[in-house]
C-alpha cells in the first residue's frame, strides 16, 4: 500500500489529469500550505500543490531574482515548460515574497483562466487576524462561486472541512506510530504520503492511508533505526537527499516542514459558522516563520515534538535564500542544542550537493553514535 | 612547461621504529579531493605516511598512496590489523574496514598532533575548509564547512600559483616580501578572485602583492566561518594549506591567537586520526574476543 504513495509522487500530473477526465471538474493548482483547501473541495474543485521537480532549468531567470528561493524558481520553472498546463486555475495564500513572486509571474506568463491572491494575514497572532481571514474566504468563495458557476453551502463547507479533516486525523495516526523504538515508516516514505496527500484527492488518499495503517500495524520492516532524527525546514520534497540520510544509519522520525506535519497538524474544529472555522484552523496552525511573530510560537511546538518522537539529533534544512527560516535558525539551534539535541544546517539549492551534504550527516551521526569509536 | 601548482609528493617512515614488535598496526587513508595520504601507525604511535595526489578515481588513489606508505618498510597490506577509510573518497576504498567521515578524523589526528588541549581544529583541504570544534578526547563537538566553492581552498591556491607563476610552495613567504599589505580581492569566488587578481597585474601591481591579497581574501573568509563557529583555545590547523604562512599568519593576525605547532606533518592529520579509528576499533575487536 505504501508504494501507492510514491507512485502518485511520481506520477503527479498523470493523477491530476485522469481525475480530471473522470470527474469533468477543475484542477486548482495552489503555492502554498496556507490554501483553504477546504473551500475548494466544497466547491468541487480538486486542489493540488504546485511544487518543483529537483531539476536544473533555464527558464526562470528573467521573471525571478537570482536572489530569490530556488523553490520559487523550480515552481515557476514547472509552469513554464508546461507541466501543469491541465489547470484550471491557480491561487496562493500569502506567505512570502518570494513565492508570490512565483505566483504573479506565472499568472503574467502561463495563461490560465482562473487565479485568485487571497491575502492571508502575516500577524497571525492579532486578534484581529480572524475576523480579517474570515471575511477573506468569504471573499474567496464568492470568487469560487462565480468562477465555477454553483453556489457554496455551509453543508458544502462542513463536507469539505469532514474530507480535509478525515485526512489530517489518519495521516496523524502514521505520525503516532513513528514514536515507536523501531518506527514502521522511514521519513521518506512519511514524505511521500504528506506530499501526495497535496496532489491526490483526499477521498482517495484517505482510502489508501487507512489500509497503510492496517499494514503498519502488522508487521515489523525489518530495518535498522538508526539515530533518530527530525528535519525542520521550509519544504523538502528532495526525497534524494532524504533517503541519502536514511541510508547512513539513521531515520527521520518527526519534522516541522510544510511538506511534512505543519501541513496537517491541526485540524479545524467545526462548531458554529463554517467559514470562521476553517479561518481560525488556518490562524492557529504550527505557523511558518513569515508568520510567526511576535513571539515565536514555533519553538515551543518543535522542542515538544523533539522530546514525544524521542529525537537524538536535528537536521535543519532551508531553502537557499530564505529569510523567515534563516532569521529563525539560530533560535532553533539554540533551543534544541539547550536540551541535548545535536543541529545540523544545510542549505537547499534546486539539485543537493550529495556527496557534500552525506559527509555533514555522516558527521552529525558520529558526533551521536561517537563512543564507539575511541 | 613548469607547473608552478604542482607541490612535491612524499613519503616517510619513522627512523629506529620497527613494526614487527607491534601489537596493533593500524592504517588510515585519507582520498581527498586534491591529495590522499596513507598512514600507517604501531601502537598508536607514527609510523609511515604517503602523501600524493589524488587521480580521477578513489580506489586507485588509496592504493597507490597505500603502496607508496608500504614502500621500503617490508610491510605488506595484509599486515594491517584495521584500515579506516576517509576523506571524499571514502567510500571508494574497496579494501577499506571501515569508513569515517574526515571531519570526526581530522579532530583525532589533530588531538594527537597537537595534544588534548586543542579544541578548536581548523581543516583547510583541497577543495574545502571545515571549522571543527573538539573535546579533550579529540571527540567533535561541533563543526562548519564552507559551501560548494572552491575560495579559501587548496585548489584556489593551487589556480593563483599557476596564474602568478610562482611555485605553490613558495606562494607564503612572497605574499610577505611587499612594502605594505594591500587590501583583499574577492574572498567569495575563486574565478572572480583570479579575474581581480588578472586586472591587478596588468596594471602593473608586483606579484608579491597580487599573492598577498589572494591569502588575504582566504584568511578572511576562513576567519568568518571560524567566527561563525565560535573559536575555543587552544587552536590547531591541519591540512595542505596550514603549511602556507601567507594564510595562517595573516589568519591568526586576525583571530588575535596563535595555532599550536604540531607534533607531525599537519597535512597527514585526516589520516592519522583514520588510523587512530582504525587502532580503536581493533581494540574493540580484541576485548569482544576475549569476553567472549
Amino acid at each position: 500500500m505504501l508504494e501507492m504513495y510514491k507512485e502518485w509522487f511520481d506520477a503527479r500530473h498523470e493523477y491530476a489529469k485522469e481525475w480530471k477526465e473522470k470527474s469533468g471538474g477543475k484542477v486548482m493548482g495552489y503555492f502554498c500550505t496556507y490554501a483553504p483547501e477546504e473551500i475548494m473541495y466544497a466547491a468541487g474543485i480538486l486542489p493540488v500543490r504546485i511544487l518543483g521537480s529537483h531539476e536544473p532549468q533555464d527558464v526562470t531567470e528573467p521573471h525571478i531574482f537570482a536572489m530569490f528561493c530556488p523553490f520559487c524558481r523550480d515552481c515557476l520553472a514547472q509552469g513554464l515548460k508546461g507541466r501543469y498546463d491541465y489547470l484550471d486555475g491557480i491561487m496562493i495564500s500569502q506567505s512570502c515574497l518570494h513565492i508570490r513572486q512565483a505566483f504573479t509571474s506565472w499568472k503574467m506568463h502561463i495563461p490560465t483562466q482562473y487565479s485568485y491572491y487571497l491575502p492571508m494575514p502575516m500577524k497571525v497572532q492579532s486578534p484581529r487576524a480572524l475576523p480579517y481571514l474570515r471575511a477573506e474566504l468569504e471573499n474567496f468563495k464568492k470568487s469560487l462561486e462565480e468562477w465555477t458557476g454553483n453556489k457554496i453551502t455551509d453543508d458544502d463547507l462542513r463536507n469539505g472541512i469532514e474530507l480535509m479533516n478525515e485526512n489530517r486525523r489518519l495521516m496523524h495516526q502514521v505520525y503516532e506510530m513513528r514514536k515507536k523504538d523501531n518506527p514502521p515508516i522511514t521519513g521518506l516514505d512519511s514524505m511521500y504520503m504528506v506530499v501526495s496527500s497535496q496532489m491526490t484527492h483526499k477521498q482517495e488518499h484517505s482510502r489508501i492511508t487507512r489500509d497503510v495503517i492496517n499494514e503498519l500495524g502488522k508487521k515489523e520492516n525489518g530495518r535498522k533505526t538508526g539515530e533518530r532524527l527530525m528535519i525542520i525546514g521550509s519544504e523538502d520534497d528532495d526525497s534524494k537527499f532524504i533517503q541519502m540520510c536514511e541510508s547512513v544509519g539513521a531515520t527521520f522520525v518527526i519534522d516541522d516542514h510544510c511538506t511534512g506535519s505543519r501541513y496537517f497538524w491541526n485540524e479545524v474544529e467545526p462548531n458554529g459558522d463554517p467559514l470562521t472555522a476553517i479561518a481560525k484552523r488556518y490562524i492557529e496552525r504550527p505557523p511558518c516563520p513569515s508568520k510567526d511573530w511576535e513571539e515565536r510560537r514555533r519553538i515551543p511546538h518543535i522542542l515538544q515534538l523533539a522530546a514525544d518522537w524521542k529525537v537524538k539529533g536535528a537536521v535543519l534544512i532551508q531553502q537557499k535564500f530564505c529569510d523567515p527560516h534563516e532569521l529563525d535558525t539560530p533560535a532553533i539551534r539554540k533551543a534544541l542544542e539547550g536540551k541535548g539535541i545535536k543541529t545540523l544546517f544545510l542549505e537547499l539549492d534546486v539539485t543537493v550537493p550529495i556527496g557534500q551534504f552525506r559527509t555533514r550527516v555522516e558527521a552529525l551521526l558520529e558526533m551521536l553514535q561517537e563512543e564507539d569509536l575511541f | 612547461m613548469v607547473e608552478f601548482w604542482r607541490w612535491k609528493e612524499y613519503r616517510w617512515t619513522a627512523p629506529d621504529a620497527d613494526w614487527k614488535n607491534a601489537g596493533i598496526i593500524s592504517c588510515g587513508i585519507d582520498v581527498g579531493s586534491v591529495s590522499s595520504q596513507a598512514v600507517i601507525m604501531t601502537d598508536g604511535n607514527l609510523y609511515a605516511y604517503s602523501n600524493m595526489r589524488t587521480g580521477s578515481n578513489s580506489p586507485d588513489s588509496a592504493r597507490r598512496a597505500l603502496d607508496w606508505a608500504l614502500e621500503g618498510t617490508g610491510l605488506k597490506q595484509e599486515n594491517m590489523h584495521f584500515i579506516v577509510g576517509t576523506g571524499y573518497g571514502r567510500i571508494n576504498i574497496p579494501f577499506a574496514n571501515k569508513a569515517i567521515t574526515e571531519i570526526a578524523c581530522h579532530a583525532r589526528g589533530a588531538n594527537f598532533m597537537y595534544g588534548p588541549t586543542v579544541r578548536t581544529v581548523l581543516d583547510m583541504g583541497g577543495q574545502d575548509c571545515k571549522a571543527i570544534r573538539c573535546d579533550e578526547k579529540g571527540k567533535v563537538t561541533a563543526f562548519l564547512m564552507n559551501d560548494k566553492c572552491a575560495a579559501g581552498t587548496g585548489r584556489g591556491m593551487e589556480v593563483f600559483a599557476d596564474l602568478l607563476q610562482v611555485h605553490i610552495e613558495e606562494v607564503g613567504d612572497l605574499s610577505f616580501k611587499v612594502d605594505k599589505e594591500p587590501p583583499p580581492v574577492s574572498s567569495t569566488c575563486v574565478v572572480f578572485a583570479k579575474s581581480e587578481a588578472s586586472a591587478l597585474l596588468r596594471k602593473g601591481v608586483p606579484k608579491n602583492e597580487v599573492l598577498a591579497a589572494y591569502c588575504s581574501a582566504m584568511a578572511h573568509r576562513i576567519f568568518s566561518l571560524l567566527e561563525r563557529l565560535g573559536v575555543e583555545k587552544d587552536f590547531g590547523i591541519t591540512g595542505g594549506i596550514s603549511k602556507n604562512r601567507g594564510v595562517v599568519d595573516r589568519l591568526t593576525k586576525e583571530l588575535g591567537i596563535t595555532s599550536l605547532t604540531p607534533r607531525y606533518d599537519p597535512q597527514v592529520a585526516g589520516g592519522v586520526g583514520a588510523a587512530l579509528f582504525a587502532k580503536s576499533l581493533v581494540e574493540k575487536q580484541r576485548a569482544g574476543q576475549v569476553a567472549r
